[in-house]
């Protein structure tokens, strides 16, 4: 496609809309939270919050649903396009969807010692807006911006919890890995700059061709660049072996927190690293090209064998859901291992479906943990399917779904990017495959167990009927319908999802 | 004038510094001031590469940024470092194994 | 013959950068660890100033040295125990570490010394008039946003301080 039209900073504005959205909803409520006092306040906090998540989210969804051109933005800052528009519905729609889960229950849920709701929301609020410019940036320094307001308000999120030694300590880690990571991001940056002499993306992507095409390969400085900037973009997604942070940031964090960040900053980060893939190295899947099918490859394999195998052996659901999102990065990495427009379109697709399945399955940990005195163990599942049937369906629904079988999206997701690698070709994309295949096998033996616990052991003498709260059942069985119904009949989004991802260049 | 290279030398020099500090140290103040060696190391590669830009600034630009940025991370890291420490008294990050498998 | 100025003194701010710099990362004594910060970034300040990066060197003396780097004394101070300073700092896995970095400077030599960096470094001229453009004209989002990262941070900060001192005045 040709160049899109590039606009100046005010003919811009008019395109930034949800991202303004968010930022008014941010100063509303810093002032809301100073003046407001009682129920009034609780009553506030929740209209303020998701009328701007509606706002934001509808602007990006109207875009969306006209086709609207692509453009570029601020002289070449951002990107506004169809991808970018799918990726903003979803993180209004994630971010509402967790902002449900921590609404204050109530009114004197804002008393010392309790979190207060109103700072989490506005720390939301603002992950939020880092998570669409990162969808949105086509220049190194917009990436590192957005990526970076993200990274710190998620360590102030992951130490939310009050009195728990678990949240500060895991928070801490996640600072020491993130700083490490965007600085050895940073470096690789700074040398690609270097070597490029331009920021912006497909300025880099013109010199890097130019300079492959004249040295027969991919220069060694490119090749050390981005690895260098793979490792920041890896720390956000977990991948390995930048994932260390995951388990204990995810077992510490408040279990809201905890749904977010395993799915919004790791689609954010997908999206990074499509735009960065696509328009910086003009990446193909052709292994004779490039070395990044390979690069990629390899990290996939990695990271789903790395994540599958630690979560066999962990009793704590919420952490087994961490190195499970740590093994779904690894599938969604299978994407880039042939980057064509199929790979690339069943990256995104299956980053939406990952994010509906985690999202309901975090859900129903923290419903049950809140019921249980915090028990998170997979013991605290037990005869879930007489004391909560609803609840339960849900949970192995989700489940199916992580594990990858039909009817479930999860299956779906996984056949777009198996399909897609098959129609690559080639011995190493069979290897890739078949490690991916292998992989879901391994993951069926920890779902189940989760599943087995609730259905097959009966509950105890002293268990009593887990009495759910309404909005989380209705938002369990939110996530579930289209868990189910994309299983189903998911040809018009995966449509979307392919025709936008066109418009990539 | 001095050439780029000698610039890049003593930037790689501080960046693999900082990164020994940070591998082999195990007190969290200090692993925190490791990382602030790493990017100063990146400000000055982001300075010397931009000199040889004739009439362009993005690089300069960038590392102000990184400056601003690193004051917020030190800024949210210091405090979460001090709530960490009223609850255990350490700043060992080895002792920080509540979360160890 | 008469010494060249410019090298000299790019060789003693890279002493001084470099030297200090060790001193952070491998010192035993957390308080020297964090005065020799202080010699590492006005090192750097200086390296600024001679690749004509004049506001970048204010801005380097005025946040890390001024902001940052106090930041961090604060916390060296109201965690370490005048007692345990000297013995706080142990190291580890010191060979693994080596051989890592060693690879790292290896490599990055080796790329330095191949590949053919663009020629012919801009005469020197001052910085800060077409930075300040630049941040109010082509970069205004970034300048923006990083604002908005600055308060979204901020307030985070305080959220969390006044968690920690809620803590201590719940335990009394």
């Amino acid at each position: 496609m040709g160049a899109p039209l590039v606009l100046d900073n005010v003919q811009s504005l008019p395109f930034i809309g949800p991202e303004l959205t968010l930022g008014a909803g941010i100063l509303l409520l810093l002032v809301w939270e100073l003046v407001a006092h009682g129920a009034r306040k609780r009553v506030g906090l929740l209209a303020i919050m998701f009328a701007t998540l509606g706002a934001a989210g509808a602007q990006a969804a109207f875009a969306l649903a006209h086709d609207a051109p692509a453009v570029s933005l601020f002289g070449g800052l951002l990107a506004s396009d169809g991808f970018a528009h799918v990726f903003r519905v979803l993180f209004a729609f994630v971010t509402a969807v967790v902002a449900l889960y921590a609404a204050p229950v109530r009114a004197d849920d804002a008393l010392p010692g309790k979190r207060s709701t109103g700072e989490m929301y506005l720390l939301l609020l603002t992950v939020a807006l880092g998570l669409s410019f990162m969808a949105m940036s086509r220049h190194l320094l917009m990436i590192y911006l957005s990526i970076e307001i993200v990274s710190v308000i998620s360590f102030v999120l992951a130490a939310f919890s009050i009195d728990d030694k678990k949240s500060s300590e895991g928070a801490l880690k996640y600072v020491i890995y993130g700083g490490v990571a965007s600085g050895i991001m940073l470096y690789g940056m700074s040398w690609l700059y270097g070597a490029t002499q331009s920021l912006a993306l497909p300025e880099i992507g013109a010199r890097v061709a130019a300079m492959s095409a004249a040295q027969h390969g991919v220069p060694p400085v490119v090749f050390l660049a981005t690895v260098c900037m793979l490792a920041g973009f890896g720390y956000k997604i977990s991948a390995a072996p930048f994932h260390m942070w995951t388990p204990d940031v995810y077992e510490g964090a408040p279990t809201p927190v905890t749904a977010f960040l395993s799915v919004g900053p790791k689609a954010a980060g997908f999206a990074v690293l499509v735009r960065f893939f696509a328009e910086a190295l003009r990446a193909t899947g052709s292994l004779h090209a490039s070395p990044w099918p390979l690069v990629a490859g390899v990290l996939a394999m990695l990271t789903m064998t790395v994540g599958n195998l630690s979560a066999i052996g962990q009793d704590n659901v919420k952490r087994m859901l961490a190195y499970s999102s740590i093994a779904h990065a690894g599938y969604m990495l299978l994407g880039f291992a042939v980057f064509s427009t199929t790979g690339t379109a069943a990256i995104v697709f299956y980053a939406l479906t990952y994010c509906l399945m985690n999202l309901g399955a975090f859900l129903v940990v923290l419903a049950l943990a809140e019921q249980n005195g915090g028990d998170e163990s997979v013991g605290a599942f037990r005869g879930l399917g007489t004391r909560a049937p609803v609840l339960a369906a849900c949970m192995a629904v989700f489940l199916f779904s992580l594990t990858g079988l039909p009817p479930f999206a999860g299956f779906v997701g996984k056949f777009y990017l198996f399909a897609a690698l098959v129609r690559g070709g080639g011995n190493f994309t069979w290897l890739v495959a078949t490690v991916g295949v292998l992989n879901s096998v391994v993951s069926l033996f920890y779902y189940a167990r989760v599943l087995r616990s609730m259905y097959l052991t009966p509950a105890g003498a002293s268990d009593a009927p887990v009495v759910v709260a309404r909005r989380h059942t209705a938002t369990a069985i939110a996530l579930a319908v289209p868990t189910v119904a994309l299983g189903v009949y998911w040809a018009p989004l995966y449509d979307l999802v392919a025709r936008t991802v066109g418009m990539v260049p | 004038m001095i050439p780029l290279e000698h610039y890049l030398y003593v930037a790689g020099a501080l960046f693999a510094i900082g990164t020994l500090g940070f591998v082999v140290r195990r007190n969290l103040l200090v692993q925190l001031m490791s990382l602030e060696l790493l990017l100063n190391a990146v400000n000055l590669t982001l300075v010397a590469f931009n000199r040889q830009h004739q009439d362009d600034h993005t690089g300069q630009l960038f590392a102000f940024f990184v400056i601003a940025v690193a004051a917020a991370e030190a800024a949210v890291g210091l405090a979460i470092v001090l709530a960490l420490y009223r609850l255990r008294r350490s700043v060992r990050s080895d002792e920080a194994t509540l979360l160890k498998n | 013959m008469a010494v060249d100025l410019t090298l000299v003194s790019f060789f003693a701010l890279a002493a001084l950068t470099l030297v200090s710099g060790a001193v952070v990362a491998f010192s035993r004594n957390i308080i020297h660890a964090t005065v020799a910060l202080l010699g590492c970034f006005l090192g750097i300040a200086g390296l600024y100033v001679q690749l004509s990066a004049d506001f970048l060197a204010a801005v380097q003396v005025l946040v890390y040295v001024g902001g940052t780097l106090t930041l961090i004394l604060f916390a060296v101070m109201l965690t370490a125990r005048i007692e345990d300073v000297r013995t706080s700092n142990t190291s580890t896995g010191l060979p693994v570490g080596v051989a890592l970095v060693a690879a790292l400077l290896l490599v990055l030599g080796k790329v330095a010394t191949t590949t053919a960096w663009p020629e012919t470094p801009r005469a020197p001229m001052p910085s800060t008039a077409k930075l300040g453009h630049a941040l109010l004209g082509d970069y205004l989002l970034p300048f923006e946003l990083g604002s908005i990262l600055l308060l979204a941070a901020m307030i985070g900060a305080v959220v969390l301080a006044r968690r920690a001192v809620k803590r201590n005045w719940e335990k009394a």
